[in-house]
């Protein structure tokens, strides 16, 4: 039996497909040619919504962008400057520390109270520091924004950091780093982020079990209260609420919030020298796939090749169809996907390829990984329908941002978070439209050293590390999941 | 259906990025909690705006459409359900469904290889496909310029998959499922605890036994004659519905749709696995020695799928239990005891089965008897008492924000409207869920509460290698190995 008969609506389906009837003859009419692709209609044009930028007057800068299909408002406090610039090497871990602590009680409320607040408002406040930015923000309906602002702000000003609260977290975090050391593509970004950028740099920097274990109280409520500052903050109000009603709420519930916080300069040291190209392979014995995490320290976003390797780096590896994932798991079948990526931000992120490969065709896919690199960087020549396609991707899809409050509130903070020209989305179509073949290129090999590649993979050793000794693509040296060399015995 | 998935805690800890992948989409516990609304008290505070608005209409062939405009951005989403997933197959052929869903991109008829990616991705849009137990859904996500082109792809591989099917595509998406296998499940910590627990849950001839993506030794049996028949069977016009939403004229849209879909041939009648209700008499206790350091306890009952009116209760039950940090076992055992550094807990709501399953993660000094013993007592506690009005105020507050959060994508309205077309015969079935949800008493929770989660349920202990002891009465757990082949689970000697 046909399930679709079964279904209440079967008689109105019914009387519609009558209808239908007496108008398909002239429809078929005409050959259908399905050969051909239809032809496609003029490009819709970009709409970039609109936005208010004020200053507050303890110096927090203020974003209104309207939106009023839905009755949704998304408020996002965003720091500029993050675990990168201010935590203590010996110390990792306590930037995030901080930003859970807000959600532990205040002078007024226990975390409960907190908590049962907030879902009586059906809205959660989200609190983190990432490298070089944090965040505290909530989405809620119109009617309980100003409930929800009053609750953030007082986690905001007057969160109490209990010691029990910051034991038990710890705690947490330890457990979470144990379990990381289980995960293959945990321990490859770790090795990675290690290998590329050595101790020194704060891009190198992983959270240990000795960093997180060695922070104190004071540590966390020192770190939290020259922190979370509105000297470095960018407020983004948006959906339904106009700019005058977003100001008034954000004045009155935060009008406590004193001034003061510097941004960061972003000025890092310098990264380690490049070193020859080499295999850091850790050991994960009898692991299904290998984890490949392929790269060296790249440009930061402030590059002016920015465009032309968004372009490039879409055709290498940022899209489906993209030559490595083309190549590695439509065409050769070694994998569920492959990727490439520029980290970017304020300092020199990272340029890193990878993905999950069956163990036995680790050596294949490598070579793939080093044939495609050099690809791009003219071997293999990019076709007028790549730089078509991967401008049009680039372009076109720029107005899917714009479609949630909280899509729309990442790209406009962006702007003053990144420190971005305002008329960056504006603008945008523009400047990828610009980008030309022999720009990818260069781009290409600016970007790209395959000579000084870290070929960081996770796997097992037994039967991999021969395959891919023989490859030649590169010595081999193998580390633990903290990325410290291992002895050969 | 109000699908929701396993939610176990997992490290928050960068892992590598992936592109866009065609891995299962399904409908998650949030979305549940979203699926709500045409609420009554909502349409107070905002009309009819609250709503999806759509309009149907059904060829003559049996191919069901939905449209529903929205005009937020220049984009549209279609989203083309198929009713078969991995319950159709049978065992010693697990992941099929899985896999034909892989080939249904490798071209067609009058559209190459690599076609579907150019329009879509290619013009900056998107597109995927998943699969589910029951479902299997196709969609693109197009600038509103290519709406007739999403149609035109989308019909041609449900009218002419077959006229092109090419052989070495074929092989390459076989391996690649099996990566993706190794990928989700074989290379991951806990990967395997889900399945082993749906393994020992249902009876073995039970279509909802085995998992979705399929056994390794099953997906490399299958061959080219098996695509031919599984097309024929279940990729016809009317075994499937095709949801449009986004910014379009559904005017134009609908002659669009007759025109690449109206010549399509109608399907035969499928018959339907018969999904006999799910009793447990009695528990069953197992241990699964992984590669982790960490152990973690899996309890699950049988409970009911989306075609029972229990599943709105249930999900009252998971929220009431884990989640915000009130929530009754997160509480306990992470707050007051401190003895677990995660908990989860969820009810998989298929289209006629279901899984009430909690996952608990000690810290280290406590046991997974201990944290079972405490899980226990709270579910125990909530049997005899019910939970408190305060309880029930806070799951219902979030349901309406949930619901409007939805709205705002296009392929989320789509996925709902699809829904409850194809489960329950009603594109509008969640305004039903809404008001179902809504009217969630104590004494249902209280009920559903004592209903299922009895004295026949599963606990698996998954633990470091080596440390069966570790595992919650491990000398009344039975052990659980992998078959040589990884073709299943050997529970004991069996």
């Amino acid at each position: 039996m046909i399930a679709r008969s079964l279904h209440p609506g079967a008689r109105l389906a019914l009387a519609l497909s009558i209808a239908l009837l007496s108008i398909a003859p002239q429809l078929s009419a005409q050959t259908l040619e399905r050969d051909k692709a239809p032809k496609v209609g003029k490009a819709p044009s970009l709409k970039v919504p609109a936005w208010t930028k004020t200053k507050l007057a303890n110096g927090a800068e203020l974003i209104v962008v309207e939106k009023h299909d839905l009755p949704l408002v998304a408020l996002n406090i965003d720091f500029i400057g993050g675990a990168s610039n201010y935590e203590p090497a010996d110390k990792l871990g306590v930037a995030a520390l901080a930003a859970q602590m807000l959600s532990e009680g205040t002078k007024t409320k226990t975390a409960d109270r907190l908590s049962d607040a907030q879902q009586m408002l059906g809205t959660s406040i989200f609190a983190n520091v990432a490298g070089e930015s944090g965040t505290i923000r909530f989405t809620s309906l119109k009617d309980k924004f100003e409930p929800a602002m009053t609750l953030l702000a007082d986690m905001l000003l007057n969160s109490t950091f209990p010691d029990s609260a910051i034991e038990r977290n710890r705690a947490r975090t330890l457990v979470g780093l144990t379990q990381a050391k289980d995960q293959p593509n945990s321990i490859a970004a770790n090795v990675f982020s290690k290998v590329v950028y050595g101790d020194e740099h704060p891009y190198g920097r992983v959270v240990s079990e000795k960093t997180v274990t060695a922070i104190t109280r004071g540590d966390v409520t020192s770190f939290a209260n020259a922190y979370f500052r509105p000297g470095r903050a960018v407020i983004t109000v948006t959906g339904d609420i106009d700019a005058k009603t977003a100001r008034n709420v954000v004045e009155k519930t935060l009008a406590a919030w004193p001034a003061g916080g510097e941004r960061p300069t972003f000025a890092y040291g310098p990264v380690p020298a490049p070193k020859a190209r080499t295999i850091y392979l850790i050991d994960k014995p009898k692991a299904a796939q290998s984890v490949f995490a392929l790269g060296e320290p790249g440009p930061p976003r402030s590059t002016p090749d920015y465009y032309a390797i968004q372009v490039m780096n879409h055709l290498l590896g940022g899209m489906f169809q993209s030559r490595l994932n083309h190549d590695i798991r439509e065409v050769k079948g070694y994998s569920y996907g492959v990727n490439s990526g520029f980290a970017y931000g304020r300092g020199p992120g990272a340029f890193r390829a990878g993905g999950g490969i069956v163990s036995a065709k680790s050596d294949s896919a490598l070579i793939g990984f080093m044939t495609h690199f050099k690809g791009v960087q003219g071997e293999m020549p990019f076709t007028d329908d790549e730089l078509t396609v991967g401008k049009e991707s680039l372009i076109q899809s720029l107005p899917g941002r714009f479609a949630t409050v909280n899509g729309i509130a990442a790209a406009i903070s962006s702007i003053y978070t990144q420190d971005l020209p305002e008329t960056y989305f504006k603008d945008y179509a523009a400047k990828i439209d610009a980008v030309t073949r022999d720009d990818l290129v260069r781009a290409a090999k600016k970007y790209i050293d395959v000579d000084h590649m870290n070929l960081v993979i996770v796997g097992d050793r037994a039967s991999i590390e021969g395959a891919l000794k023989a490859t030649g693509i590169a010595p081999i040296q193998i580390l633990d999941v903290e990325g410290r060399p291992v002895l050969v015995p | 259906m109000l699908c929701s998935v396993f939610v176990y805690p997992l490290p928050a800890f960068s892992t590598l990025h992936q592109p866009t992948m065609r891995l299962p989409r399904t409908l998650h516990l949030a979305t549940l909690v979203a699926l709500a609304a045409a609420a009554p008290a909502f349409a107070q505070s905002r009309g009819s705006g609250v709503n999806i608005p759509f309009e149907r209409m059904t060829l003559p062939n049996g191919l069901e459409v939905i449209l529903s405009p929205d005009h937020t951005v220049p984009q549209v989403a279609v989203n083309v359900w198929y009713h078969v997933g991995s319950k159709n197959e049978v065992p010693g052929r697990t992941g099929f469904a899985h896999m034909f869903e892989h080939v249904m991109f490798t071209g067609s008829g009058h559209v190459p290889y690599g076609m579907h990616d150019r329009l879509t991705e290619g013009v900056g849009g998107t597109n995927n496909g998943s699969t589910s137990n029951d479902r299997t859904n196709y969609y693109e996500i197009v600038p509103a310029n290519y709406l007739e082109s999403a149609l035109w792809l989308e019909s041609d591989r449900m009218g002419f998959l077959l006229d092109k099917l090419d052989e070495a595509k074929f092989k390459a998406q076989r391996d690649i499922v099996q990566n993706e296998r190794r990928q989700g499940t074989d290379n991951q910590p806990y990967g395997r605890a889900n399945e082993i627990v749906t393994t020992a849950l249902y009876p073995e001839a039970n279509p909802y036994s085995w998992p979705i993506v399929g056994y390794l030794s099953d997906l490399q049996k299958a061959g080219v004659d098996d695509v031919k028949e599984f097309f024929r069977t279940y990729y016809a016009p009317s075994n499937a519905t095709i949801a449009i939403v986004g910014d379009f004229q559904p005017k134009q849209a609908k002659a669009w749709v007759t025109k690449y879909f109206g010549d399509l041939k109608r399907g035969a009648a499928i018959s339907r696995p018969k999904v006999p209700a799910v009793t447990l008499t009695a528990e069953k206790r197992l241990v699964f020695e992984d590669r982790v350091q960490i152990p973690r306890l899996y309890i699950a009952w049988p409970s009911v799928g989306d075609d029972k009116d229990d599943v709105y209760a249930l999900q009252f039950l998971v929220q009431i239990l884990s989640g915000p940090r009130t929530a009754r076992l997160t509480k306990a055992l992470v707050y007051d005891l401190q003895s677990a550094a995660n908990v989860g807990a969820s009810n998989r709501g298929y289209e006629n089965s279901g899984v009430f399953g909690i996952s608990i993660t000690p810290r280290p000094g406590h046991s997974l008897a201990e944290v079972e013993a405490t899980s226990d007592s709270i579910i125990t506690r909530l049997k005899q008492e019910g939970p408190t009005a305060e309880e029930l105020a806070k799951t219902s507050a979030g349901l309406e924000f949930g619901f409007v959060s939805l709205l705002q994508s296009n392929l989320g309205k789509a996925d709902v409207l699809n829904d409850g077309l194809v489960f329950h015969g009603d594109a509008a079935r969640f305004k039903r869920d809404y008001a179902k949800l809504k009217a969630v008493s104590a004494a249902d929770v209280k009920r559903v509460a004592n209903k299922y989660l009895g004295a026949g349920r599963v606990v698996l202990s998954v633990v470091p290698l080596g440390k069966a002891d570790q595992a919650s009465m491990a000398s009344r757990s039975t052990k659980v190995t992998v078959a040589p082949d990884g073709g299943h689970y050997i529970m004991g000697d069996k």
